[in-house]
């Protein structure tokens, strides 16, 4: 090393000194790029692409809090629509009971029409086909089955009653059976259904 | 004359300069320490980038952070209006499908001639929904069938003699317009036209008939 055409002993000290100036130049240089420049770089590149994200949600959220009261009067709008359909004739049960509740609502329509309601069963509850997007409350069709007794006219009375007095009332079945003791009178198996609340989406 | 000269050298070799003026051994450090200056020059213009980016970063922040709540009531109103339209679109379904039986069932006798006695009138209820796919991972969360068939049946007996002839005329009446509102076919099934021969031979003057009336189908959609 000593007799190496570049041995650092054989060099003058100016030069050595610049020799060795220039290496720690580099070596600090290179520091600077490694744990500074470059960090700091990707640094501004996320804060840049942050403050870019923050500043496209901060204008979104003015346009939308501008717009509050067009989206308040378009809730209003629709929760209407829903509450006049609601009112139109979706059923909640009483008591627990979509039977009770079917009582209550034809019993009145059958005594007008002089129907006579023996018996009152909650049948199936068919859920509804659902749209897209899926609301959280599901509707669905709750059957409930009248039994009674009548005359031809008064049945026919009962069912078109039904259907006036409740829109969303429909008559999903019906049997109406000929009895060889009362010709005039007939046994009737009424299946109405009605749009009730179903289960909540998760 | 003799011209023969002497050239001395006397100066070492790290004594010699460069006939250059700029000196290497000063210039190149003298370089190394401006590109050295440079970076770090550049280093502190990038750290006051990231401050100004952080400030700003968090003006942004404090600014989103109070419009949260007046942005919350916004999207609160929205969500509730998004779940009312999608209860007005599903039950918008229920009220698409409704049929009607009343003013059918209250115009039949009219077209019931004297002759014909009915013993049954039959609307079947609504079919079973099949069981869901268990190959399917998710479950539906409603029916996937978009209709129901609807039907009407009609069973009755006719006294004999002109028996053929008013059956006829009521299922003529079935089409007419009174009924195609919601009657859309009604025929008589084959051997369901036929003599009643259950009830003794006193009966068997009277003839039994069924007619099957499809009444379309109920779209859920």
């Amino acid at each position: 090393m000593k007799d190496a055409p570049f041995a650092l002993n054989k060099l003058s000290p100016p030069v050595r000194m610049a020799l060795g100036v220039v290496g720690a130049a580099l070596i600090i240089g290179l520091a600077v790029v490694v744990f500074g420049i470059k960090p700091a770089r990707e640094r501004i590149k996320t804060l840049t692409a942050e403050v870019a994200q923050l500043n496209a949600k901060h204008v979104s959220m003015k346009a939308d809090i501008t717009g509050t009261q067009k989206q308040r009067t378009a809730t209003e709008v629709a929760e209407a629509t829903l509450k006049d359909i609601l009112d139109e004739g979706v059923i909640e049960p009483l008591l627990g009971s979509f039977a009770m509740r079917g009582k209550s609502l034809m019993d009145p329509l059958a005594k007008e029409t002089g129907f006579t309601i023996a018996n009152v069963k909650e049948e199936r509850l068919i859920p509804l086909q659902v749209p897209k997007p899926p609301p959280q409350q599901l509707y669905a069709r709750q059957l409930v089955e009248f039994t009674g007794y009548g005359a031809y006219t008064q049945i026919v009375a009962f069912v078109q009653a039904a259907e006036r007095a409740f829109p969303l009332a429909v008559v999903s079945g019906l049997r109406i059976e000929h009895q060889m003791s009362t010709p005039e009178r007939h046994k009737a198996t009424i299946t109405f259904e009605w749009p009730v609340k179903g289960e909540k989406r998760k | 004359m003799n011209d023969a000269s002497l050239h001395l050298n006397l100066l070492q070799d790290d004594e010699r300069f460069g006939s250059s003026p700029v000196r290497a051994r000063v210039m190149i450090p003298l370089l190394a320490v401006l590109a050295v200056v440079g970076l770090g020059v550049w280093w502190l213009l990038l750290i006051a980038r990231v401050g100004n980016a952080t400030n700003e970063k968090t003006l942004l922040e404090t600014h989103c952070a109070e419009l949260k709540p007046a942005h919350d009531q916004v999207l609160a109103l929205r969500a509730r209006e998004k779940e009312a339209r999608a209860a007005v679109s599903q039950l918008g379904f229920y009220r698409t499908a409704r049929i009607r039986f009343g003013d059918v069932l209250g115009h039949l006798p009219q077209h019931v001639p004297a002759s014909i006695q009915f013993t049954e009138l039959r609307v079947p209820p609504p079919p079973l929904q099949p069981p869901p796919d268990p190959a399917l991972k998710v479950k539906p969360l409603g029916p996937t069938n978009l209709t129901e068939t609807v039907s009407l049946r009609i069973v009755g007996r006719a006294s004999s003699g002109t028996s053929s002839e008013a059956i006829r005329s009521l299922l003529e009446a079935l089409r007419k317009p009174a009924f195609t509102n919601l009657v859309r076919k009604a025929e008589i099934p084959k051997g369901a036209f036929r003599q009643d021969i259950a009830r003794g031979p006193a009966a068997r003057e009277n003839i039994l008939f069924e007619i099957s009336c499809d009444c379309g189908e109920r779209r859920f959609e």
